[in-house]
């Protein structure tokens, strides 16, 4: 369990990571079923933590500091948390949140946790010739500068989102296991080092 | 019969079979006539007039739907007329918005965005610029409402690759000039060379990274204010914004970014040190004139450096100096100008020019002379192909240059559209980086110094000795230093290195996901 949160205190394996840049996870969503219905406004009233607005949204919004974390209650019992940076922290913070409805008094259970998208990031270090990528790379990218500033590759294999930008810093977004964004990252690398502006 | 009586509040009307009229049966009041004309007796009854609401005509679905399709026609037919689009072109419109909608059209906001949509990808299409923000400011949405339907169109059309060229920056800039107010005035051949001009300095842009990633119309609109400034033609830029639909600010920066990287190309020149910000549009003509010789000389596969062009630049200055013969004046500037011909005659590797310098600091007249004379050395050059083939060659095409007071040539053909590839090819003297990669790189820098102050810190700290060696007025300056210098990302990255996080890790700034993973995570233990 420690070894997953603390890559980056140990060198970077080239094997799994040819490029040696290990993408660094920025967010991770996932899902958990209480299995119980919720009264939210009983919740929003005893929990310090929460804040619900049915004219805004439909779901109580709660925060803990450790590990820092956001979750979306709702009445049927469904729960969304976002804002960990490893999956161990995404379940520990369900967990956290699972108990917390406990303790309101509802019989809260922990049923179907799943990651549901995990967001990495990182910087390639050279600028990328956004243009030339849309234009050899056009059945996955869609480079429109007019409205966003970033080239959207919709990676097939696996299915990731990535958005690169010319700065060399890339977004990878979409995936259900980190390994997918890390062999994502390593399918893209080359690609992008095509379309690298030499450095002077 | 529902409603109570206006005498008695009794609730027992009834209709008078007779008269028709409603009557009260306990106090007998005749009520206020209700309008209510029974339709009876079929074809022998009373006529009235037929009123049925949501139809007219027959068939009431067919005629909604005619209705309906009538009206989305007039909207494209509309907002095409408004686009300024051909016949032919509306058609296609049409044709693209009833394939989308198989044939049933809409109604709507969205109908019109749709139609939007389909204007924009139809031009893309055909390779023709129509900037978005024009579609969206034309019918009055928001542009990423816009953007959102011209990708769902783009999808539902796959359309992918050639069939759907990249927003044609260039073509943008062709068509501003000409269809801008600010424009209307300038006579055909001024305005043919500001659009050539601007064509060269925005692919230069385009090579430099100051378009990739941004908005084109900003930079669109800095090339034109520059390039018509250069031919004094005075349009502001906060029309030519306007008339683009780009944000002023966003405009202004681009042209200050342009300007910065003409300042750099122009530190090649001879007297490339005293070109700054500021006095950076006086130099223009000279920096894209380099420019341009340049990436003419790049095109015979050679050239990378200041000497293969030098000899042009030789004329440039040479026209410089003879400026100032024309206008006679200030003398003071000698000096400077001496400085740059010393530059030259060290780039030129003829010996007679070298001999020249020392006659130098002498007068105008003798500077003029030394310049003829030396040119008239370079025609003789010419003449007896000493000159090598490179020379020969650009010097062919610029037969009239030394005669001709235009800096400006047009001959470059970075003054027609290009391809991606052939302008990367092209050298014009400088290979810009993007504004972001730099900034970043800069971050990177700053963190790195951030990580090395705070290293010595924990040093000093965990080895008291080795601070103790220091002298004591040494220190105290440290430590005044440290009650001023240190701030929250100081701070931020002594944890972080406490806690043995890896040092490119922390370079790359990702501070809130550093702490997370290493420092708040008591949940490990």
């Amino acid at each position: 369990m420690a070894d997953q949160g603390l890559e980056g205190a140990q060198p970077v394996d080239l094997k799994k990571h040819p490029s040696g840049i290990v993408p660094t996870l920025q967010n991770i969503v996932s899902t958990v079923n209480l299995d119980c219905k919720l009264d939210l406004k009983a919740i929003a009233l005893q929990a310090r933590n929460a804040e619900y607005n049915p004219k805004r949204f439909a779901a109580v919004i709660m925060r803990i500091r450790e590990p820092k974390t956001t979750a979306l209650i709702f009445a049927s019992g469904k729960m969304v948390c976002t804002g960990a940076k490893s999956e161990q922290q995404s379940k520990l913070a369900a967990r956290k949140y699972a108990r917390i409805i406990q303790k309101l008094g509802f019989p809260a259970k922990f049923k179907d946790f799943k990651i549901q998208n995990i967001v990495g990031s990182c910087d390639v270090k050279f600028p990328i010739r956004l243009e030339g990528l849309a234009y050899s790379h056009g059945a996955f990218s869609s480079y429109e500068p007019e409205l966003f500033p970033g080239l959207i590759y919709r990676m097939k294999q696996p299915k990731i989102v990535l958005l690169i930008f010319v700065s060399g810093k890339i977004v990878l977004t979409g995936a259900k296991v980190r390994e997918e964004t890390y062999t994502a990252f390593e399918n893209i690398y080359p690609v992008l080092t095509e379309f690298r502006k030499n450095q002077q | 019969m529902s409603g109570s009586c206006k005498n008695c509040s009794g609730r027992s009307l009834f209709r008078d079979d007779v008269s028709g009229n409603l009557i009260c049966s306990s106090c007998g009041i005749v009520q206020e006539f209700d309008n209510y004309d029974a339709q009876l007796g079929g074809l022998n009854g009373p006529q009235g007039t037929f009123v049925r609401v949501g139809t007219s005509g027959s068939g009431s679905v067919l005629n909604y739907k005619d209705k309906k399709i009538y009206e989305a026609q007039k909207i494209i037919e509309d907002i095409t007329f408004r686009l300024g689009f051909s016949a032919s072109k509306s058609n296609d419109v049409r044709i693209l918005v009833s394939t989308i909608t198989e044939g049933e059209y809409g109604q709507g906001d969205w109908f019109s965005i749709l139609v939007g949509a389909c204007s924009y990808v139809s031009m893309r299409k055909d390779n023709r610029p129509l900037p978005m923000s024009e579609v969206a400011s034309t019918i009055e949405c928001d542009l990423h409402e816009l953007g959102r339907m011209v990708l769902r169109v783009v999808d539902f059309l796959d359309l992918k690759g050639p069939a759907f060229p990249g927003f044609d920056i260039v073509g943008s800039l062709e068509r501003a000039a000409r269809n801008s107010p600010s424009f209307s005035k300038v006579e055909a051949d001024t305005l043919d060379i500001i659009v050539k001009q601007g064509i060269f300095l925005l692919q230069c842009a385009m090579k430099w990274f100051l378009t990739t990633g941004r908005q084109p119309l900003p930079m669109v609109a800095a090339v034109l204010v520059l390039v018509s400034g250069l031919n004094e033609v005075n349009v502001s830029i906060d029309d030519v914004a306007m008339e683009v639909h780009a944000k002023v600010s966003t405009c202004k920066k681009r042209y200050r970014e342009l300007l910065g990287a003409l300042v750099e190309v122009g530190k090649k020149l001879p007297w490339g040190k005293d070109i700054t910000k500021r006095n950076i549009v006086k130099n223009a003509p000279f920096v894209i004139q380099y420019m341009e010789l340049k990436s003419m000389s790049n095109t015979c596969g050679q050239g990378k450096n200041f000497e293969d062009v030098g000899i042009d630049l030789q004329a440039a200055v040479s026209e410089c100096l003879r400026k100032e013969l024309q206008y006679e004046s200030e003398v003071n500037n000698l000096e400077d100008d001496s400085q740059y011909f010393e530059l030259i005659g060290n780039s030129w590797h003829d010996e007679s020019s070298c001999d020249d310098r020392n006659k130098l600091n002498i007068s105008h007249e003798c500077l003029s002379l030394i310049y003829t004379k030396f040119l008239d050395e370079m025609a003789h050059l010419r003449s007896s192909g000493e000159i090598n083939e490179i020379y020969g060659r650009k010097l062919g095409r610029k037969a009239g240059f030394q005669s001709s007071t235009e800096w400006w040539e047009g001959k470059s053909q970075l003054s027609k559209k290009l391809l991606l590839h052939q302008l990367l090819e092209t050298d014009v003297g400088l290979n810009g980086m993007p504004p972001s990669f730099v900034t970043s790189c800069n971050a990177y820098k700053r963190r790195k110094e951030k990580i090395n102050a705070a290293k010595n810190r924990i040093q000093r700290i965990m080895l008291p000795s080795h601070a103790a060696i220091g002298d004591v007025n040494a220190e105290k300056e440290r430590k005044r230093k440290r009650a001023v210098g240190i701030e929250w990302e100081d701070i931020i990255i002594e944890t972080l290195l406490l806690h043995d996080v890896k040092e490119e890790e922390i370079e790359k700034g990702h501070y809130n996901a550093l702490l997370d993973l290493h420092v708040f995570s008591s949940w490990r233990s």
